[in-house]
């Protein structure tokens, strides 16, 4: 009697594909980022999902600013605030990036997945 | 022998598996953030392993300190080092209190140190810039007579601390520490955090953090942002005990004049914005340190940097050069993966004297 059946080989190759996914799944992260979380002074925090392209406008308290979802990423693209370092912040696109208008109390952070870094230092 | 049928080994197979998974991960209830704004900045409190109700707890009373402290050390408010800054411009000595005595001779120390690169004298020039206030954005520098006139009126910090407990010094001077006091005020968030039984958490103000303990089974991971990408990494360190990371750029303020990008780190050797390094990142147990320190090794420049993270004692630094290039200590070497390849090898390590 043979020791390895035809069978036994397949459980030994789906045994080590699974082997292998479980490891993709610890240290490759648990994917992409979902969320473009936006929030603003006394309103509920606002969560725009990153695969459908949107415009949003939030009303802060010097006014408005304006957001924008598209191709997974999402960004500011106008504040009422002097320095418009929101604006300057760019696409932001991995789980934990945040981007904020300061004067005007409006953040945007991309949330969902797994997060790459516990924090960026800049 | 008996043979187990295929399809029962796998199912026992994948079960194992689906648990192995479970166990490694952490349960989402593990970690607790939380967020405000204060300093001027966006401040992230990350606890894990405490009980929620336990970490918001100890995570508000951190935001209370921060507003606390913002309204003590502000040089522009009505707190304890506005009301020195207003005796000190009409020419009047000031006691402050024995916290803030203490810190400015802290500070004095640092500045000292640094050979005056790190100065919390300059703060009129600042304010002549238009770097003092997130809500102010300068269009162009200012008249080069009025640098000349504000950089004419530095003096030594160590020289306004009089041995009587007063800080006593000519008219017109005006003292912001903004380039410590952040670090300090993340230390003393931790300290808090800690007298509070928490033991992993990363205090994050505004990019520049302390991280204690570990997340879970896994040390913290931190990235440094990339100089001229403000949505890129340009490296990441993992820190496994108690550490501060500490980034200066001069992408944080800035405005372009004329096709010249002008930010808000001042050399106070010239009154203008530093040459030659777009960031440095400095890794230390003491924030307060790392704050000045990051401070006064981009003024610095790429000559010096190395000899003025001796004097201070910094020996884990990461400089990203105007154009790119990394230089690092060998501290840093073995601590850093940088993102990208060309990056890496073209890193240079420079040897502290």
């Amino acid at each position: 009697m043979s020791l390895v059946r035809p069978g036994d080989a397949v459980v030994v190759t789906l045994a080590a594909l699974l082997v292998g996914a479980s490891w993709a799944a610890f240290w490759g992260g648990g994917g992409p980022a979902e969320f473009a979380a936006v929030s603003a002074p006394g309103q509920p925090l606002q969560q725009l999902p990153l695969g459908t392209d949107a415009v949003l406008e939030v009303r802060g308290r010097l006014g408005a600013s304006r957001l924008e979802v598209r191709d997974g990423r999402a960004r500011f693209t106008d504040s009422p605030c002097v320095g418009r370092l929101c604006v300057h912040a760019g696409w932001l696109s991995r789980s934990g990036q945040v981007a904020a208008c300061l004067p005007n109390g409006v953040v945007l952070e991309i949330t969902g997945g797994e997060r790459e870094f516990d924090a960026i230092s800049f | 022998m008996k043979r187990v049928l295929p399809a029962a080994s796998l199912l026992v197979t994948a079960a194992c598996l689906a648990l192995l998974a479970g166990c490694g991960r952490p349960a989402a209830d593990e970690e607790t953030r939380h967020r405000f704004m204060a300093m001027g900045t966006l401040v992230d409190i990350t606890i894990f392993g405490a009980p929620p109700a336990t970490a918001e707890q100890a995570a508000r009373e951190v935001e209370a300190l921060f507003h606390a402290l913002h309204q003590a050390w502000n040089p522009w408010g009505d707190g304890e080092l506005g009301r020195l800054n207003e005796a000190l411009a009409r020419g009047q000595p000031a006691a402050p209190g024995e916290d803030l005595w203490q810190l400015l001779a802290e500070a004095a120390a640092l500045s000292e140190a640094s050979g005056g690169l790190f100065d919390p004298t300059l703060g009129p020039l600042v304010l002549l810039w238009g770097f003092a206030s997130e809500e102010d954005r300068p269009a162009a520098p200012p008249p080069a007579e009025e640098i000349a006139a504000r950089l004419s009126r530095r003096v030594a910090l160590a020289t306004l601390l009089k041995p009587d407990g007063r800080v006593a010094g000519p008219p017109g001077v005006q003292l912001d520490l903004g380039a410590f006091f952040k670090g300090v005020a993340v230390d003393r968030a931790i300290e808090l955090l800690r007298a509070r039984g928490i033991e992993h958490a990363i205090v994050n103000a505004g990019g520049d953090l302390r991280a204690i303990g570990q997340r879970g089974e896994r040390p913290w991971r931190v990235g440094i942002r990339a100089a001229r990408d403000p949505a890129g990494v340009a490296a990441a360190i993992e820190i496994a005990a108690d550490e501060a990371v500490f980034t200066s750029g001069d992408y944080e303020r800035h405005f372009e004049f004329e096709g010249r990008r002008y930010h808000h780190v001042l050399d106070p050797r010239n009154g203008y914005p530093s040459q030659g390094i777009a960031s440095v990142t400095v890794l230390h147990r003491d924030a307060g340190r790392a704050d000045a320190g990051a401070t006064a090794l981009m003024v610095a420049g790429p000559a010096d940097w190395p000899a003025v993270a001796a004097a201070l004692g910094l020996e884990t630094v990461l400089v990203i050069l105007e154009d790119g290039r990394a230089e690092l200590t060998g501290a840093m070497q073995p601590r850093l993966r940088f993102t990208d390849e060309a990056q890496a090898r073209a890193a240079r390590v420079r040897n502290l004297p």
